[in-house]
């Protein structure tokens, strides 16, 4: 296993790695569930297909960034077991720093932006 | 089961195929995860819009599969050259040292001239480079495929000195099997025919019937195979090359141990031809026999005066009597 690597190295996210991060925030989630509900934060913009956001989970795993917690059926689906996906510490601080850097970019985009069409 | 379940089957199936472009240990771990989400997400596409757009998602899975496939591909190939690296040098190593010991044994092998019995064509100091499979026996098969040539005469040959095979000489090979050899006034002649050899020198300081008169009577230096040659394949005045041997002389002729002392050359004791000449330094014959100190002192200090610059990489010839 390699070495995890520090937070700092790990920023900026990519966007889908930021986007799985926020569709763990609040709920466990299996693969197809995290791949629904980005397409819906990104109203449809962000469609994981399966290679990618496998690779990403596994890239997160290894950073610690996610954690499997168990699996089970989803009722809503079938009765067919599904991998679910948990946001660890470290992912929350990570999903927290980049959002802030997010703002501060549209922030500056906003002002240099709003000056600029005046 | 309906038509829909049957179709996204046969798109899944397909799927699960193409997982077989990711990394065996990628496919293990997410292959039944993977396979789950395309077919989840077939079923709820074409539940809400139709067949066409499940079919569009099945597509524009491909160019998923294209990115991700490599993707995993070189971080799989970069895992295992990093778990690797240790002991990869030491496997590197040891697949050099032995194409070294089979180039070195089989292929060619490099010797040291330390007398001037050559002299005219090879000198005392040229490091010399031999090549191994030039005579040795192709085998059925090598003969047709490979460029072999077997021993003519006129060629110069390394070959094991029959009395001590721990020494290699290199001489020029005048007479093969059956071949009547013998000497007048200096000159050979083979098979009654007077041969006239361009690459011989030369520079006696005085006569000597043994060796320009050849065969003759045993000297005192005639060593014990070379005794047995003169006693058991003289006749009428000519030796006879019997089978599986060769005759060698040295091309300064008048100062040459060789096959008029000590005898024939067995044909297994031959370990190739002197292809080329990779350095040539210019000191006595006492250096070039045994290893010791003062030779790689001198070395050292006079590499560059002593080289001989104008021998490197030049290719000793074999040349056909006329």
């Amino acid at each position: 296993m390699p070495k995890a690597p520090s937070s700092n190295e790990l920023l900026p996210l990519t966007p889908p790695v930021f986007h799985i991060l926020l569709a763990l925030a609040h709920e466990d989630r299996h693969g197809y569930g995290i791949m629904q509900d980005v397409a819906q934060q990104t109203e449809g913009s962000l469609q994981l297909g399966p290679g990618t956001l496998y690779g990403c989970l596994k890239r997160m795993l290894a950073a610690g960034m996610v954690e499997e917690c168990d699996e089970r059926p989803d009722p809503s689906l079938d009765d067919e077991r599904r991998r679910y996906y948990r946001m660890t510490p470290l992912g929350k601080k990570l999903v927290r720093a980049e959002a802030q850097r997010l703002a501060g970019a549209v922030t500056v985009a906003m002002t240099r932006l709003a000056g600029e069409s005046a | 089961m309906n038509s829909d379940s049957l179709w996204i089957g046969g798109l899944c199936r397909l799927y699960g195929l193409l997982l077989y472009a990711y990394p065996a240990g990628f496919r293990r771990e997410y292959g039944r995860p993977m396979q789950q989400l395309f077919r989840d997400r077939c079923r709820d596409v074409s539940r809400g819009s139709g067949r066409a757009s499940a079919l569009w998602f099945a597509l524009s899975t491909i160019s998923d599969w294209v990115r991700t496939a490599v993707r995993e591909r070189a971080s799989a190939a970069q895992a295992a050259a990093e778990k690797r690296a240790p002991r990869s040098s030491a496997t590197e190593w040891a697949g050099t040292i032995l194409i070294y010991l089979f180039a070195t044994t089989t292929l060619v092998q490099a010797y040291v001239v330390p007398t001037g019995s050559m002299e005219g064509n090879l000198l005392i100091g040229d490091h010399i480079l031999v090549d191994r499979l030039a005579y040795s026996d192709p085998g059925p098969l090598g003969r047709r495929i490979l460029p072999y040539r077997d021993i003519q005469r006129g060629d110069i040959a390394a070959f094991l000195y029959p009395e001590d095979v721990r020494t290699t000489y290199v001489k020029r090979i005048i007479g093969l099997p059956g071949d009547r050899i013998h000497f007048e006034n200096g000159t050979v002649f083979r098979n009654g025919r007077r041969l006239a050899e361009p690459y011989t020198q030369h520079i006696a300081s005085f006569p000597d019937a043994y060796r320009d008169n050849f065969p003759r009577p045993p000297e005192p230096f005639t060593t014990p195979r070379g005794r047995d040659m003169l006693e058991h394949h003289v006749c009428d005045g000519e030796v006879i090359v019997p089978p599986g041997m060769l005759f060698a002389l040295g091309d300064n002729r008048d100062n040459s141990a060789d096959s008029r002392y000590w005898g024939f050359v067995p044909r297994s004791y031959v370990v190739g031809k002197p292809v080329l000449v990779y350095w040539s330094y210019d000191a006595p014959t006492a250096d070039f026999e045994s290893w010791n100190l003062r030779h790689v002192v001198d070395v050292a200090q006079h590499f560059f005066t002593r080289t001989r610059w104008n021998r490197m990489l030049s290719v000793p010839r074999s040349q056909e009597a006329q």
